[in-house]
């Protein structure tokens, strides 16, 4: 009963929408893109109705990993230079709080209530467990030699780590904080993440040019994505960011400089089309409808949209130097 | 002052052998930070269609190789060139593929040829650097011995001194210009792409 009240409610709010009926209340359902720029230490704010940037936010040096508490209402920065995470008011758009990471912070994973937030800090081989309520440090888990790619089981009992020297992928049990298994991949693991369903872990190597599929239950790989561009040489694509569709059907691998993302269809690994975005591209996110995924393009200093259904870059927008993670608002 | 010039030049030598470790073993003339890419592959930064059929022909069509000319001088800004871009090939009609095609061989020829002299010139100097350095090695070396000698030739001190503040100077400076310069190739690099996506954009 009370699900299909907020279904009607929530049609008619789309219906609303689209009569233009609410336009006044309207931009604050609009989605918010928000991306760190690592060199110019800013963040740009996207809104996706317009596409273009409509404030630039001062945080501190050299913000890289970035996301959305659960609730919407805040977003958190990893400024590495500073040694902290800052913590953006979506309301006010203003740096008004940090969180007490380690040394040189780069990434981070929440789990899924958004309670505890698990960071990685590249300097000291540890990963920094954090309170979000209380916005205090709980503990440090000591990892392989520079932590780098972070997320967590969709049960939340896993937390996988990547570490660039190690090549392996730790499997962190949560409760116990302790390694329980290490999965070897291709060199230099970036990025890591979860098919919805849990069944598969993907793992990206940035010099191995691959991304492992890894069985979590066994602690195996039993895959790989292999990626060829004619024309382009083997070092010149290094797989990154990943993002998977809810149905989990379609992955989307960045590819560094090879200034491309590719469409993986998860079912064969096997990559299906290869999309030109932007130079030396890294990380993305989806809109939450999922009818759009923006990628960050290092060199060419921007963003770019590409139309999920179509497979196509539609738009491109200029954003600060350097731009590296990206997150949209819940 | 002595005691100064004897503290610059051996700062300097640090300097100058750090920039001779070279970090990719290829290329022991690069002085940049920047990873050195020879050239831009063609697949980096275009998924237009194949080019082979115009090759060189951008430069026998008079109104593409001045286009061409002025989009790859860093003196247009970006988003002039772009809108440049946009307007030649609307007003191409029935020719716009063909256009932009030589078009964007003319560019990618010319910025790639841009940014090898550039990387050219940034090695040539990056050699004469380390000329200077092992000059100015041996003349602090010379100095200390001079001012070692009892008793010491004043005026020779005094000159071997003025001559090395000099050469340290220049070294100085070029150094400085140097670590400015390294980012040149990737600003080609921006510009090539740019270009290239608007073109694609427009032929779509």
């Amino acid at each position: 009963m009370q699900i299909e009240v907020r279904m009607m409610m929530s049609r008619m709010w789309r219906v609303g929408l689209l009569s233009g009926l609410t336009l006044a209340a309207a931009p604050a359902h609009a989605f918010i893109a928000y991306v760190s720029n690592e060199k110019s230490n800013t963040v740009s704010v996207i809104d996706t109705e317009s596409w273009t940037v409509t404030k630039t936010i001062k945080v501190g040096q050299r913000p890289r990993g970035i996301d959305f508490t659960r609730d919407g209402k805040f977003v958190m920065v990893a400024v590495g230079d500073d040694d902290t995470i800052q913590m953006i008011d979506a309301k006010t758009q203003s740096v008004v709080d940090s969180l007490p990471s380690g040394p040189d912070p780069e990434l981070f994973a929440q789990d899924a209530a958004g309670k505890i937030l698990y960071v990685a800090n590249e300097n000291d081989n540890t990963v920094t467990v954090i309170d979000l309520e209380k916005r205090a440090r709980l503990g440090d888990i000591q990892v392989g030699v520079e932590p780098e790619g972070m997320t967590i089981s969709p049960d939340g009992k896993t937390l996988i780590n990547t570490s660039e020297t190690t090549n392996m992928a730790h499997f962190i049990d949560t409760s116990s904080r302790q390694i329980v298994a290490n999965v070897l991949v291709d060199a230099r693991p970036r990025f890591a993440e979860f098919k919805h369903d849990a069944s598969e872990l993907w793992v990206s190597s940035e010099i191995g040019g691959t991304v492992s599929v890894i069985d979590p239950g066994k602690h195996e790989v039993i895959g790989k994505v292999n990626f060829e561009i004619p024309g382009l040489r083997k070092e010149a694509i290094q797989p990154v960011g990943i993002g998977m569709t809810k149905d989990d059907k379609t992955a989307f691998v960045a590819l560094g400089p090879a200034n491309r993302v590719a469409v993986v269809d998860t079912a064969s690994r096997k990559v299906t089309k290869y999309l030109l975005v932007g130079q030396r591209v890294w990380h993305m996110a989806f809109t939450p409808d999922e009818k759009y995924l923006l990628t960050t393009n290092g060199v060419s200093n921007d963003v770019s949209v590409i139309d999920v259904a179509a497979q196509k870059v539609i738009k491109t927008i200029q954003v600060g130097e350097l731009p590296w993670g990206i997150t949209i608002a819940p | 002052m002595k005691v100064r010039v004897l503290a610059m030049a051996a700062l300097l030598l640090a300097v100058a052998s750090t920039a001779a470790r070279a970090a990719d073993p290829r290329y022991p003339d690069w002085p940049c930070t920047q990873a050195k890419v020879p050239e831009i592959s063609l697949a980096a930064v275009w998924a237009g269609p194949a080019l082979d059929d115009v090759q060189n022909k951008w430069k026998d069509d008079a109104k593409v190789s001045a286009l061409v000319t002025k989009l790859s001088a860093r003196k247009t800004p970006l988003d002039e060139a772009e809108r440049s871009v946009k307007e030649f090939l609307a007003g191409s009609a029935a020719d716009k593929t063909a256009n932009a095609k030589l078009l964007f061989a003319g560019l990618f020829d010319t910025l790639n040829a841009q940014r090898a002299q550039v990387m050219n010139g940034l090695e040539r100097v990056s050699r004469k650097q380390r000329e200077a350095a092992d000059k100015i090695r041996e003349e602090s070396i010379q100095l200390q011995a001079l001012q070692g000698a009892t008793p010491p030739d004043e005026a020779k001190v005094e000159a071997l001194s003025n001559e090395l503040i000099w050469k340290t100077r220049i070294f100085e400076d070029r150094h400085n210009v140097v670590r400015f310069v390294c980012e040149v190739p990737t600003t080609i690099d921006q510009r090539l792409f740019a270009l290239g996506r608007v073109i694609q954009q427009e032929m779509e």
